[in-house]
């Protein structure tokens, strides 16, 4: 509980990483319109871990996205008080032609680190996901693990480089990055990303649709409805004791299950 | 802040160093296997050339066959040693090497330029919607065109010099590469240059890093096809646009064959005009494009 103590004493003095208010977004125009977000308020601190969390068409993606840059909102507003986010996704989406080192090299390539310094950020990102070794390898020559974690060390490459961002905190926005992996490769993943953010003390915004998963790795677990996604509710995660943990799976997902079945009728 | 590592609760089964292990077991167990071995290479080998050999025999043999049995008369059907011995009298006497520097250096300066023109050409076409609405139908429309249809008209506007001859080969690779390039384009998974937004890839670098290697791999058909379409054009430009201020290419030869209805020259032109299709073909285009799908993972023809 201490943690969560200390923790709510920084958020009163820090400015969030980000701030999402009244966030409305639709897609198309007219009556066809679709709304996939209405009003959603949510901050996340810098180093915090959120879970978002919902059932199908819930705007999970769609609101990543916006966080992201990669889409604007309708209405509403996104202040992002971070350096560049380190974004994965559902695949790894690993360029195919390049190797494992090659690979991170392009982010930081991208992000402007000169080219004496990427050998060895390189070096070291991928000691962090414990890819030492295997840098010479192609996408099609590593398991999907290893690859989400080649992923991982790419994403980390872009939040953690940069002048003009020097001093701001990180981030990192992930869409479902461990769905389509077995059941122990995803455990063992888990456990890596937990180390990792520990490592790195980054923000990270999870998606998922795994309350199990959400409750494991979240500091905070938010659920969103579905169609059009609002927050519901949002439990902060304190005892980590696995009785605890197991109760709090079952309140989410009886929650979960309501705003479920409110979509049958 | 973060919580205290939520591998060290009470009753959790695996501790933290022991993800290190299971994840390295994964590692060892996942990653896909390379057999391939010396053995391997060599049995590879025995089954690619084996083939093609035995084919080209039994093609032989039955030619020899038929000419044995005399169905149709020795100017239109000579023995394969006659054509042999036609081939061998040009490599000795040195004609040979002429006439295939003449086609094949126009045929490679030609498919160059169509590669500069076709490479900008595609990479517009991908990208902007209207030029493609504009000009996409039509230049997969040329690419039916047989371009043969085209020595009329460069006879006429060039005259028989080279340009005409050059304006063949370009009609008949600039709509192949292009088109490949624009395939190759259009079948990059979506994810990627999404991921080269998110990491902050600009128009100019997102094409340099992202959109021009993923399409590589149509590219390289393109140019491929680009390469067939160029020589069968120059040929067809050669056997009518005809003179002797162009020097004697392959064309040539084999047109000159026809006029003297000597059926051996005409047949060994066949032979050479395939030999330096399938040469090309064989060492550029095939170890290029096994390179290029090789290292994406993407095993073609083996």
């Amino acid at each position: 509980m201490t943690a969560t103590l200390a923790h709510s004493a920084t958020k009163a003095i820090v400015e969030p990483a980000v701030r999402l208010t009244g966030v409305h977004k639709s897609f198309g125009r007219g009556a066809r319109s679709v709304a996939a977000l209405a009003g959603v308020d949510l901050a996340v601190a810098p180093g915090e871990f959120v879970c978002l969390l919902g059932a199908s068409g819930c705007g999970k993606t769609t609101l990543l996205n916006l966080v992201a840059g990669l889409d604007t909102v309708t209405s509403g507003e996104v202040v992002r008080n971070t350096s560049r986010p380190a974004v994965m996704f559902q695949e790894a989406a690993l360029m195919p032609w390049l190797t494992a080192t090659r690979n991170v090299e392009l982010a930081l390539r991208l992000a402007g680190v000169r080219r004496a310094d990427r050998r060895q950020r390189t070096e070291e990102l991928l000691d962090l996901v414990r890819l030492t070794g295997v840098g010479d390898k192609r996408p099609h020559e590593l398991s999907g693990g290893m690859r989400q974690r080649v992923a991982l060390a790419r994403a980390l490459a872009c939040t953690a480089t940069g002048d003009d961002t020097a001093g701001l905190p990180s981030l990192m926005l992930m869409d479902e990055p461990f769905s389509a992996l077995d059941a122990i490769t995803r455990d063992v993943l888990q456990a890596e990303l937990l180390r990792v953010w520990e490592a790195t003390g980054t923000a990270v915004l999870f998606v998922t649709h795994d309350v199990r998963e959400a409750v494991r790795l979240g500091q905070r677990v938010v659920l969103l409805s579905s169609r059009p996604g609002r927050v519901v509710r949002e439990w902060r995660l304190g005892d980590r004791s696995s009785v605890a943990e197991s109760a709090t799976v079952d309140e989410i997902n009886g929650r979960l299950r309501e705003v479920i079945t409110s979509h049958a009728a | 802040m973060p919580p205290e590592g939520s591998q060290q609760i009470d009753g959790a089964p695996v501790a933290v160093a022991d993800y290190g292990a299971v994840g390295a077991g994964l590692d060892a167990l996942e990653r896909p296997t390379q057999p391939r071995t010396r053995a391997d290479r060599l049995r590879t080998i025995t089954r690619s050339v084996l083939p093609p050999l035995v084919a080209i025999v039994l093609v032989i043999a039955v030619w020899q066959a038929l000419w044995a049995a005399a169905f149709w008369p020795e100017f239109q059907l000579p023995a394969p040693k006659a054509v042999g011995a036609e081939l061998w009298r040009d490599i000795t006497s040195g004609a040979v090497f002429g006439q295939l520097w003449v086609s094949v250096h126009r045929a490679v300066f030609g498919f160059l330029i169509g590669l500069v023109i076709a490479t900008p050409l595609g990479l517009l076409l991908a990208k902007v919607r209207i030029v493609r609405a504009a000009i996409g139908p039509l230049l997969s429309g040329l690419q039916s065109l047989p371009s043969v249809a085209w020595v009329p008209a460069a006879i006429l506007w060039f005259g028989i010099t080279p340009g005409a001859i050059y304006f063949v080969v370009l009609l008949g690779s600039v709509p192949s590469i292009a088109n490949g390039l624009v395939s190759g384009i259009d079948q990059i998974p979506p994810i990627l240059p999404r991921v080269g937004k998110v990491l902050g890839a600009g128009r100019f670098a997102g094409a340099r890093h992202i959109i021009l290697p993923a399409a590589l791999p149509g590219y390289v058909a393109g140019l491929k096809q680009g390469w067939a379409f160029s020589w069968r054009s120059l040929m067809a430009a050669e056997l009518i646009a005809n003179s002797p201020q162009l020097g004697q290419g392959l064309g040539q030869y084999l047109e000159n064959g026809r006029s003297l209805s000597d059926m051996p020259t005409v047949m060994a032109a066949i032979v050479l005009i395939l030999f330096v299709g399938i040469g090309i073909d064989l060492l550029v285009f095939r170890p290029l494009e096994r390179r290029v799908l090789h290292s994406r993972g993407l095993t073609g023809s083996a």
